[in-house]
């Protein structure tokens, strides 16, 4: 009977081995199987995106809105500044930052394209229906919530965790919006 | 960069030698004041700063007035019990006397609104901070990519 616990053990243990992802780049980044998923919005050009058309990348993915005035531009600053510190080291080639907007009616593809450039990140701007942007928000375990404010201003009450997918899509790790640079960039580095 | 202002009653009365009104009533200083870059499509803007009151009187600080603006409000990015982060608008910010009040990303800001054009990363552009009981403290603002 011991025998077979024990060789049973050793089975187990083998299995949470290779699931662990043995050589398989970022091993010390869990994968995070509650959260993520393949999905489909538009692009800054107005094309349809779908994340998966990213294969073989390690992407950066975020959510936010233009019209935010602090926390926004300051993610946006610190992916943009993780990827150019990722491309003066020769490594940012596989890497792609994409940002999704909460605010499809102000966020246009064309005010996307006019926006995200500025951040010389080669950053991707998703935006799409209220209905589609609720669905990948909901699969990355995002909240939002439009706000009225004054002056026919509007607001959003949103988390604001940056998302870290492996070359697969697959979610390995999640960072506040005052992330460490070089961690990030360590761990995209894991990754490649 | 510090800059002072004084109740307009006390320059008066310290004009005519009076001593009716304290001499130090409501004296500001502002320190750490600067603008986050952002790309010139940008809708908004945020201001940063610490204000500190030296006065003996309650200033509130309601707002500014910048020529590039249509609009200035002051907002509190919070986090909630649930994680998610909010902004609350906020329609005035008391500042006690000896006291002072600490605007920085993640938190207070001064957001800017409608904007006729972005300044430039470099740049250094007037901002005016108003006040319900204050005469308007004006400096200027850097614009930086990240706080100093």
């Amino acid at each position: 009977m011991k025998t077979k616990i024990r060789i049973g053990l050793a089975l187990l243990l083998a299995a949470l081995t290779l699931a662990g992802c043995g050589d398989e780049p970022g091993s010390d980044l869990p994968v995070n199987t509650r959260l993520g998923g393949d999905f489909t919005l538009t692009d800054h050009n107005g094309e349809p995106f779908r994340l998966s058309s990213l294969e073989d990348r390690v992407v950066i993915l975020f959510f936010g809105y233009t019209h935010c005035p602090d926390i926004c531009p300051a993610v946006l600053a610190r992916v943009a500044q993780a990827y150019r510190n990722l491309d003066e080291q020769g490594d940012a080639g596989p890497v792609q930052p994409v940002f999704i907007t909460f605010d499809p009616e102000r966020d246009t593809p064309a005010h996307l394209r006019e926006y995200l450039p500025w951040f010389k990140a080669d950053i991707i701007g998703l935006t799409g229906s209220v209905a589609e942007i609720e669905a990948v928000a909901e699969q990355y375990g995002v909240v939002f919530l439009k706000t009225d404010g004054q002056d026919e201003a509007y607001d959003f009450t949103h988390s604001d965790y940056i998302y870290l997918l492996d070359r697969q899509g697959r979610v390995r790790k999640l960072y506040p919006a005052d992330f460490d640079i070089d961690e990030v960039v360590h761990d995209v580095q894991s990754l490649l | 960069m510090m800059f002072k202002a004084f109740f307009k009653p006390v320059a008066l009365a310290a004009l005519l030698g009076l001593s009716a009104t304290p001499a130090a009533a409501g004296d500001l200083e502002i320190s750490d004041a600067w603008l986050r870059a952002v790309p010139p499509v940008s809708p908004t803007m945020a201001g940063y700063f610490e204000l500190r009151n030296r006065g003996d009187r309650v200033v509130k600080l309601e707002g500014a007035d910048v020529d590039f603006a249509g609009g200035a409000m002051l907002h509190d990015s919070r986090t909630g019990e649930d994680g998610q982060r909010r902004m609350v608008h906020l329609d005035s910010v008391r500042i006690d006397p000896g006291d002072r009040v600490r605007f920085a990303p993640g938190g207070k800001h001064l957001m800017l609104m409608k904007l006729s054009q972005v300044p430039r990363a470099g740049e250094s552009v007037e901002v005016c901070l108003t006040f319900a009981n204050h005469d308007d403290l004006c400096t200027d603002f850097p614009v930086r990519h990240s706080a100093p």
